[in-house]
């Protein structure tokens, strides 16, 4: 078997004295989505976010491939895993292309120019995230779908072998979600280990070869979605009385809304 | 592209013009030919050739190294801070300097001669303080915090400058050219002392361009690509703090142009790229400093006004006219 890609554990983030964090587990493989799910303010984003380097954590073991995230800085934590937040400023005047093009800047030296395989690199980018078609637009032009494929453009321009997502649907209309989300699992059947967090169960589990479940601070399962987002589990953890059903690439989460009393 | 282009293009000529000009031009007029066959050592040794290498020169240089300066410090303390008012007033760097050549001015006046060094020593001890307030306790390095630091220790110098003079009312002349800001024909004196300040804060916003492009796109984005945003925000106010307090220490007080010259390009530009706003601010802010000088010098010749005043006279209807069209 390979080396994981990433290998988390027991990883455990304080901020400001509060304990965030208080042992998180998280593996990673080629070619496989995983999506954090949990309630609002359980850690996933801020487990993420600990694992790619975005935030120290104060306790715990990450590896990239093997190497040690403590040591790694610059352009060999850029190559190891691009972060798309949830939603980038978007600076005026900046085109599509130009985004892009910062994007793989990571991979140059300081002062060092992009070579013909750089720009090669920004095509190709722009092609799987599908936003060729508007490349010369302005960022400031473009919807929140649009946007989120540039930001997800300007991670696979890091040409790193996992991009992480917090969040990328959360802010879009159903078409966008379902056309971000598709996106993400194109990348993932063609090689690409893609880490999601994600509030929506239901495309949790349509998309996602595995749910791994944040509650509390832990990392407290993990597996199929449909092993793992059982009915027991959605009410002790979400306080919800839901079941999730799954058949032929759809899903649906059956929710009772209404509490009778 | 075309109108990237097309600006520095015009960039270029207008700087050429304004270094011309600022050579050729004075109480006393010499044909920009001879002052070519001066620069480039052809010349013979008349009055004219004094004027030019002694005194007209050396200002030139003053005022293209000054005004390339504040443009740069503009630049990316506006890309770091991801705020359009940002200049080198909101790192303390003006009010320390101006306070460090008025307390010279004002209560040493026998040692004038180290009014520029006073004006470098302050301007980068109100940034370092304004620095060090920023990166410590919580939410160390944010923005927000950097920029309150900036206007309470502006604030605190800008008072010990006020009291100066309220002190010494006698003395407050003498200390109004360097407010005003302005350019001098003490020769070479002013960037012997100052140049490797210049060159630092250069070299380090060079460095500093494709960091600043990530920043632009996020702290997060900027941290995926390996940069930590942090680090870049010191960078920029450390390269910022040396530009615009080696210019003060140089020229006085020409806060209005670091503000102003990045916001111009980017709007001429069409592009907030700092590939491209950087090095336009430096170039326009040579080329506004020349020209606003030599009108100074020339429009009441001999006597000189302080180009600060004319500096902002000069470029207020330009920036004024394409706020009207970029928004």
């Amino acid at each position: 078997m390979e080396a994981a890609l990433l290998e988390a554990r027991d990883v455990e983030v304080a901020i400001d004295g509060t304990e965030i964090l208080r042992g998180a587990d998280l593996d990673l493989a080629a070619g496989e989505l995983v999506a954090i799910v949990g309630p609002n303010g359980v850690g996933k984003s801020t487990l993420v976010r600990a694992v790619s380097g975005l935030r120290k954590p104060s306790a715990g073991d990450v590896h990239w491939s093997g190497r040690d995230l403590r040591r790694m800085r610059g352009r060999e934590l850029a190559r190891a895993r691009a972060f798309v937040p949830q939603r980038m400023p978007v600076p005026a005047g900046v085109s599509v292309k130009e985004a892009v093009t910062i994007g793989r800047s990571a991979l140059l030296r300081p002062l060092g120019r992009m070579t013909r395989a750089d720009r090669a690199g920004v095509d190709g980018a722009m092609e799987r995230a599908g936003v060729t078609g508007f490349a010369e637009r302005a960022l400031t032009t473009l919807s929140g779908g649009e946007l989120q494929r540039v930001q997800i453009a300007i991670g696979l321009a890091q040409e790193a072998p996992v991009l992480i997502a917090d969040e990328p649907t959360s802010q879009l209309d159903l078409g966008a979600a379902i056309d971000v989300s598709g996106l993400l699992r194109e990348l993932a059947d063609s090689g690409l280990a893609v880490l999601l967090v994600v509030h929506d169960l239901a495309l949790a589990a349509a998309v996602a070869d595995r749910v791994v479940v944040v509650h509390d601070g832990r990392t407290v399962a993990a597996g199929e979605p449909t092993d793992v987002l059982t009915p027991e589990r959605l009410e002790r953890i979400w306080k919800a009385d839901a079941h999730l059903t799954a058949e032929h690439g759809r899903t649906a989460l059956h929710v009772a809304w209404i509490q009778s009393s | 592209m075309a109108r990237r282009t097309a600006v520095i293009a015009a960039l270029v000529v207008a700087l050429l013009a304004a270094t011309g000009a600022s050579l050729a031009l004075g109480a006393v007029k010499v044909p920009i030919g001879e002052v070519l066959d001066i620069i480039l050592g052809k010349g013979g040794t008349g009055p004219n050739h004094q004027i030019v290498e002694a005194l007209r020169l050396p200002r030139t240089v003053e005022a293209l190294a000054v005004g390339a300066a504040l443009g740069v410090a503009g630049a990316i303390l506006q890309g770091a801070l991801a705020n359009p008012l940002a200049s080198p007033d909101v790192i303390g760097v003006t009010g320390g300097a101006g306070f460090g050549a008025i307390l010279i001015l004002i209560a040493f006046p026998a040692s004038i001669a180290l009014v520029p060094v006073a004006a470098l020593f302050f301007g980068l001890l109100a940034a370092a303080l304004v620095f060090g307030f920023a990166w410590s306790g919580r939410n160390r390095g944010g923005t927000g915090k950097i920029v309150l630091a900036g206007i309470a220790m502006l604030s605190l110098f800008t008072a010990g400058t006020t009291g100066l003079l309220a002190s010494f009312p006698e003395r407050a002349p003498s200390a109004l050219f360097f407010i005003a800001g302005g350019l001098t024909n003490a020769g070479w004196e002013g960037l012997r002392t100052t140049w490797p300040y210049f060159a630092a804060g250069g070299l380090l916003a060079a460095f500093l361009i494709r960091p600043l492009d990530r920043l632009a796109l996020g702290d997060d984005v900027a941290a995926s690509l390996g940069s930590r945003p942090q680090l870049i925000r010191l960078g920029a106010g450390v390269s910022a703090a040396l530009l615009a307090a080696a210019a003060a220490a140089v020229a006085g007080l020409l806060g209005f142009l670091g503000l102003v010259v990045p916001h111009v390009v980017r709007m001429a530009g069409g592009t907030s790229s700092q590939a491209f706003v950087v090095p336009t601010s430096a170039l326009g802010g040579a080329a506004l400093l020349a020209a606003a000088d030599t009108l100074a010098r020339t429009v009441r010749a001999p006597i000189e006004l302080p180009v600060g005043p004319f500096m902002v006279i000069l470029g207020v209807p330009v920036f004024l006219w394409l706020l009207r069209k970029a928004v």
